[in-house]
């Protein structure tokens, strides 16, 4: 039988992969106000702790602004797992699903706008397509990898 | 109250036990185990009320009734009373997706008013979330967890049946401690308006929603701040 959790593990990997090249990293700005990463890490810190799959209200505090450079070939490493992570809830997708605040935060760091995400991964990708045909490319690529 | 007790097709007789919202105790497993052999008891139903119908053989019911009283076991009440309360998993200890102590509220409210004559069946339903697994859109008085201990309160909803209607939401996030009057409120007023086996949504309809919506008891209950769990709050402005 499989186990039917979110693997918090996986989605955690790639957060460490973005840190270890972070020129900020431990300094002043790393912290879950000022930084996505830092964020999507502190829910994952944080669900794993209480054993929850969903915190209430917690979309409202994805930092407004994180102006680092970020990579999308690293980044799309982290949305592809937050995709094969996805329940794929259709009209019962919270945006404070764990793994719906991973994706948003990660989404932030290379995105020009906020997604709102349509509860299937197919029509998910679609939309990042329209905005961002290369990530898109490279979300799907490591997707077909794994 | 009647007691839900049926014959059945093949002549046995199906006596209902109430659970705490689906839940059995091992302690309460074991007594019921040590009755199948005193009263010939044949089969175990489950039931999608989280109630556990037992089969035996009708000679045995008066005394199987007494002795699952003594062990501590309630039988379910139909017609027109307030059904035993379906809630969910919903809990701190419990699934993962809860935003709320859904099946301790539940257990709370079966505890309070179950049984309670009314006119129609009345039929409680508690979720965790949003997903709502035990129907409360469907249910009489549906309860649904948002998050802080706060919860949205259905009415109205009518499940199984050739017309099934959807309850409508008359408050959101309010505090656990108003559920219970919010409720009492909603029979009382009920009771006072519906014609005799007359379902609450078909009362709604005659006599508009409006007269079920306790407004100043919902005002006195309700979070007027942002739901946001408090926990992850702390560890969010504590930094790193």
């Amino acid at each position: 039988m499989e186990k039917q959790g979110i693997n918090l593990e996986r989605l955690w990997a790639p957060l460490t992969k973005i840190c270890a090249e972070c020129d900020y990293a431990d300094g002043p700005d790393c912290n879950p106000q000022k930084c996505y990463v830092s964020f999507a890490k502190t829910v994952i810190e944080y669900s794993r702790t209480k054993g929850v799959t969903e915190i209430p209200g917690i979309h409202k505090l994805i930092p407004p602004q994180d102006l680092k450079p970020y990579y999308k070939d690293l980044v799309s490493e982290g949305i592809a797992i937050t995709c094969q992570e996805c329940r794929q809830c259709r009209e019962n997708h919270s945006p404070d699903c764990v793994v719906a605040l991973v994706r948003s935060s990660l989404e932030g760091t290379v995105l020009p706008e906020h997604l709102e995400y349509p509860g299937s991964v197919l029509v998910y990708i679609a939309k990042i397509k329209e905005l961002d045909p290369e990530l898109a490319e490279f979300i799907a690529a490591k997707m077909a990898k794994k | 109250m009647s007691q839900a007790v049926f014959k059945q097709r093949n002549g046995l007789v199906a006596v209902v036990l109430v659970t705490d919202c689906g839940v059995i105790t091992p302690e309460k497993f074991k007594r019921l185990g040590e009755m199948i052999d005193e009263f010939g008891i044949k089969a175990f139903k489950l039931t999608t009320r989280q109630t556990l119908i037992v089969l035996l053989p009708e000679e045995k019911v008066e005394p199987f009734i007494l002795a699952a009283g003594e062990r501590g076991f309630k039988i379910g009440c139909f017609k027109e009373a307030v059904r035993n309360v379906k809630a969910c998993s919903g809990s701190s200890e419990l699934c993962p997706r809860a935003l709320g102590e859904a099946l301790p509220l539940g257990i709370k409210l079966q505890e309070r008013f179950f049984g309670r004559p009314l006119k129609h069946d009345f039929k409680i339903a508690v979720a965790g979330c949003h997903r709502g697994c035990t129907d409360p859109y469907c249910a009489d008085f549906g309860v649904i967890a948002r998050g802080n201990n706060l919860f949205d309160i259905y009415i109205g909803g009518r499940g199984g049946s050739r017309k099934p209607v959807h309850g409508i939401r008359i408050a959101e996030k309010i505090k656990e401690d108003g559920i219970e009057e919010i409720l009492e409120y909603i029979l009382k007023t009920y009771n006072e308006l519906a014609e005799e086996g007359e379902r609450l949504c078909l009362t709604m309809d005659r006599v508009g929603a409006e007269k079920f919506i306790p407004t100043e008891i919902i005002e006195k209950y309700r979070e007027r701040g942002e739901i946001i769990d408090q926990d992850f709050l702390k560890l969010f402005q504590g930094g790193k």
